[in-house]
């Protein structure tokens, strides 16, 4: 029996071929949609879930009011770890975190900069990163211990074993490899090639005991039946008992099961938001792709159903009953839907590389995984029955009698579920068409935000060795050898914000004025190297004005609020130093593109200085410039690469995110439309099958083919405006909510809504008047002759 | 074998009523070759699809086999008929998708014999209805004789006791339509029951009984040999 069934339903799929590749592939694109979409939300909610003891780690988070507004961020005192540690008997035990930084690692004659983490010594005690060499607990003891993952080790020493071994850490101090880590897995927050201890940090004079310096990420651990609201309320007091300028300061644990998805703050709580949004809006449009895919294969396959009714027919009359013929139909449908699975998967094959670089991750199919064939078959059943329901009971339901008998007649072409279907698939397209233009004029409209200076042909190195030693030899050779026209030293990338702050001292300043300034430093010649412009005083020039080591330049947004009627020559007191004014520059974007400007005092000579900046000399080639630049620098940092930065690249990446987004919705209203307009295909099939006779009495009595195409797609046209009219609002509020995040926005205009409406109708009238002119052009004898 | 009495059977639409049996009392002995004959409209095709067990009587008896089935679910409807009664139709309604071999095969599937069995019984009746050299054609390959001689062998190959043939030659020329009534003959001379709906008054000659009918009802019946 299941033997008749296959080949039925084989020789059914060759024979309609256009049918079949319209039912498969739809079908396979909703799948392959789905699985990709399900595999990134897998990714998502799987992040840092293998820890063995992630129910009990926490990071620690301070909340403090700023400009009227409880705020919420994740540094921490770097005294804090051990002080949770001794005042509360909750907690097991508390990791300090820094900022991954880089170091140079030297063996030999071989050096390599690489980026690693200083670590408390009981990381990999509270962190489940598996250790292949060397024990958790005494790794980390030694000042003098490093840690390597197995991929640095393997770089660094190839097939010898590194254990033991010596390395030179920044040409300073010499570290024994004590251990080997297993690689990390991509799902975890962590991003380290090695780990060394906090005591080298100690060594080097970068740890205290500083309770206003929030400079590092404090984990705790808690005991296993310790409560987090306890720790809470002591944590809610522990800042003002050390630190008594801060009465109102409080301090959280946020537990590790949130961190990637949650982690968002308004106003002091959390507001529901962050990358969850993300993961339950993309299960949404999986459900929605895969929910469509299913519903136009049902239609499809109920739009054949004349073709099979004689088969139900005879089956009925030599004797099958209702339920086998249901088992027969599901089958079918599980049939498709197995050979949609297989290309499904293939497709998401084909696409994962694509789709990895969209979303920046490394998302795979693990075909050695009993999961993904248990699931993968359950996925096949599930589609399969979902879909082939409904045409399964529809069509045992047959009359034989009627059908065998040719008094067999269909209800109304187009029936209400299916209008329904068809105004739901085309709701989902148009506001994903509109999503889409409306994401890329913002995005058009950020970049196209005058950023204050000039991009071009500017570079940034980082200082590292010798660079800040040998900085007046470097620049003096890369302008008299002719790369540069103009070089600076400034504290941080001119893409970057390194440090900002409150509470400086000026004349006439208001004493509740909380304003948050950018500090950013150069020594001089900033003006000319990134082409900002002036529009009071002058740039620094040390050779004129050797005071100038103290001078300052304010943007127009830090003299609105300094309210100075003439600001040269004015004092302002930060950090300990009176500044004095020497210029005021227009302002320029040193964040974000989708912000406002900020308020921002540029420091002098005097301050701290981390990059320097160095604009090329246009007159020669790009590459000329890099390969002088790179010899020079060579000459005086021997021991480091040339890692120089293009600003312009660096600019550009602000809009990764968006650009990101943009994309997506683009893919997913692709294939949205792709999708209906395959349903919306068979709808239009369904209809010029039921209508043949209609049809052909219309065209005997004189109508004609423009007239009865029209005719036609009438009905599906009226259901595309339906949808547009239950699309736009939604879209535009679902946009409204979108753009609220971005202070510097477009405006929603009204003929992106036209734009979409046209387009969704123009491809409804592409898709259905194929079938309405063929049903129309058919000769109508043959369609009358059938009675 | 058939013994119906007082039958009625009532189509309704919302507007109209059309009685299409008229208590119809009639009977068919076993072994016994039965036209059934009238206008359009006269209840035979709907008389058939009761006879057949595909639809339900609105009133009065049938006994089929001594049993009263007149009041049968479809389930039941549906076992009786596939053991008992072969069906063969004006317009063949054979099976596009399938062989020819595969298409008399099918009854004996859903029976549940098991495949050797099958393909035994299956080649028997095609060699009977002289159409084994075609066994592996699909229907679209064949002419409209032998396009019904295939579906006579569907519906004989379950050895029924009854077959209810409508319109057998309707759709078939001359030639054809003797061929096929010749076919019939013959399995009625082995012990098959036949009735047989026709307006051909040269294929009624070849059955031993005419019942002709008129608005639901037999008005004459003609008895040949």
């Amino acid at each position: 029996m299941i033997k008749n069934y296959l080949k039925i339903a084989f020789r059914n799929l060759l024979r309609n071929k256009g049918f079949s590749i319209i039912n498969i592939a739809g079908l396979a694109v909703g799948m392959a949609s789905a699985i990709l979409i399900l595999l990134w939300i897998q990714s998502e909610v799987s992040y840092d879930q293998f820890h063995e003891k992630k129910d009990c780690i926490y990071e620690a988070w301070n909340r403090a009011e700023f400009s009227g507004e409880l705020q919420c961020w994740n540094t921490t005192p770097k005294v804090l770890a051990r002080t949770l540690e001794r005042d509360m008997p909750e907690v097991e035990q508390a990791v300090r975190v820094d900022w991954a930084n880089s170091h140079l690692f030297s063996i030999g004659e071989k050096r390599l900069t690489v980026n690693g983490s200083t670590v408390d010594s009981n990381f990999l005690q509270v962190f489940s990163f598996p250790l292949l060499k060397g024990n958790a607990t005494t790794v980390l003891k030694d000042m003098h211990s490093v840690v390597l993952t197995e991929t640095l080790a393997k770089k660094l020493y190839g097939s010898e074993d590194p254990m033991g071994k010596i390395i030179k850490i920044d040409n300073k101090e010499n570290f024994t490899v004590t251990g080997i880590l297993k690689d990390l897995p991509l799902n975890t927050r962590f991003n380290f090639e090695y780990l060394l201890p906090w005591s080298y940090k100690r060594f080097l004079g970068d740890d205290d005991e500083y309770w206003g310096n929030n400079s590092t990420r404090t984990y705790v651990l808690l005991k296993p039946n310790a409560s987090e609201a306890s720790v809470n309320a002591k944590m809610k007091v522990l800042k003002p008992k050390y630190e008594k300028d801060e009465p109102k300061w409080e301090m959280f644990i946020y537990p590790m099961s949130k961190w990637r998805l949650y982690s968002s703050f308004s106003n002091g709580k959390e507001d529901g938001g962050g990358r969850i949004v993300f993961v339950k809006l993309f299960g949404i449009i999986a459900a929605f792709i895969l929910l469509i895919a299913c519903i136009n294969f049902m239609n499809l396959s109920t739009a054949r159903s004349e073709k099979r009714a004689k088969e139900v027919g005879i089956r009925k009359v030599v004797g099958a009953k209702k339920g086998s013929l249901i088992g027969q139909f599901i089958g079918e449908s599980i049939l498709i839907s197995f050979l949609a699975g297989i290309l499904a998967v293939i497709l998401v094959q084909l696409s994962l590389p694509p789709f990895n670089s969209l979303t920046d991750k490394q998302l795979s199919i693990d075909f050695g995984s009993i999961y993904f064939w248990l699931s993968g078959i359950g996925f096949v059943i599930f589609t399969g029955v979902l879909a082939g329901s409904y045409p399964a009971f529809f069509l045992s339901s047959f009359k034989p009698v009627k059908v065998l008998k040719g008094t067999f007649k269909k209800a109304n072409a187009l029936v209400t579920p299916r209008k329904v279907l068809v105004v739901l698939q085309f709701t989902f397209a148009i506001i994903l068409i509109i999503c889409t233009i409306i994401v890329k004029q913002q995005i058009d409209y950020a970049q196209n935000r005058e950023t204050g200076y000039n991009k071009n042909n500017l570079i940034y190195h980082l200082f590292t060795g010798d660079i800040e030693k040998n900085y007046p030899l470097i620049k003096n050779e890369l302008l008299s050898s002719g790369v540069a026209t103009s070089v600076t030293k400034t504290s941080a990338p001119l893409t970057q914000s390194w440090s900002d702050g409150w509470g400086q001292e000026w004349e006439g300043k208001d004493p509740n004025d909380k304003t948050d300034f950018f500090r950013y430093n150069e020594d001089e010649g900033l003006g000319a190297t990134a082409g900002l412009t002036f529009v009071q005083g002058r740039d620094f020039d040390l050779k004129k004005f050797p005071t100038d080591s103290t001078g300052m330049i304010i943007n127009e947004s830090a003299l609105k609020v300094m309210k100075f009627k003439d600001p040269i020559g004015k004092i302002v007191k930060d950090n300990g130093t009176e500044w004095h004014i020497v210029g005021v520059i227009k302002d320029f974007i040193l964040t974000s593109p989708y912000e406002p400007t900020k308020p921002m005092l540029i420091a002098g000579a005097k301050a701290w200085f981390q990059t320097m900046l160095v604009k090329f000399n246009s007159k020669n080639s790009t590459a000329q410039n890099l390969n002088k630049a790179e010899a020079i620098f060579k000459k005086y940092n021997t021991e480091y690469p040339f890692e120089y930065k293009f600003v312009d690249d660096e600019y550009a990446q602000k809009f990764d995110n968006e650009q990101r987004q943009g994309t997506l919705a683009t893919l997913f209203a692709g294939l949205t439309i792709f999708i209906s307009c395959l349903g919306l295909f068979g709808l239009a099939t369904y209809m010029a099958e039921n209508r043949i006779k209609e049809i052909g009495v219309r065209k005997v009595l004189g109508a004609s083919v423009a007239g009865l195409a029209t005719l036609l797609s009438k009905d599906f046209l009226k259901l595309v405006i339906v949808s547009f009219a239950i699309a736009a609002p939604i879209a535009w509020w679902l946009m409204n909510a979108w753009l609220i995040d971005y202070k510097y926005r477009i405006t929603i205009e009204w003929w992106v809504f036209a734009i979409a409406g046209l387009l969704s109708l123009l491809i409804a009238i592409i898709t259905v008047s194929f079938q309405a002119i063929k049903a129309a052009v058919a000769n109508p004898v043959k369609s009358l002759r059938t009675e | 074998m058939i013994k119906i009495t007082e039958l009625e059977k009532v189509y309704r639409t919302e507007e109209v009523e059309t009685v299409a049996l008229n208590k119809l009392s009639i009977e068919v002995k076993e072994g016994e070759f039965v036209a059934v004959m009238g206008p359009s409209g006269c209840g035979k095709s709907t008389l058939l699809n009761i006879l057949g067990l595909l639809d339900d009587p609105d009133a009065g008896s049938f006994v089929f086999n001594g049993i009263e089935v007149a009041k049968f679910n479809e389930r039941k409807r549906a076992d009786l008929r596939k053991h008992n009664i072969g069906f063969v139709f004006q317009s063949f309604n054979l099976i596009d998708e399938l062989t020819v071999f595969e298409n008399v095969e099918l009854p004996l599937i859903y029976t549940g014999m098991k495949a050797p069995e099958r393909k035994k019984r299956v080649e028997e009746v095609l060699d009977k209805v002289q159409i084994m050299h075609r066994r592996n054609h699909y229907p679209q390959q064949l002419s409209g004789g032998q396009q019904q001689r295939v579906a006579v062998a569907r519906a004989v190959v379950n050895k029924p006791k009854l077959i209810l043939a409508d319109e057998p030659t309707g759709n078939l020329d001359s030639h054809n339509g003797n061929e096929v009534m010749e076919l019939l003959t013959e399995l009625n001379e082995q012990g098959t029951t036949i009735v047989m709906v026709t307006h051909s008054e040269h294929d009624s000659r070849y059955s031993h009984r005419i019942i002709r009918m008129l608005d639901g009802q037999s008005v004459t019946e003609n008895i040949l040999i």
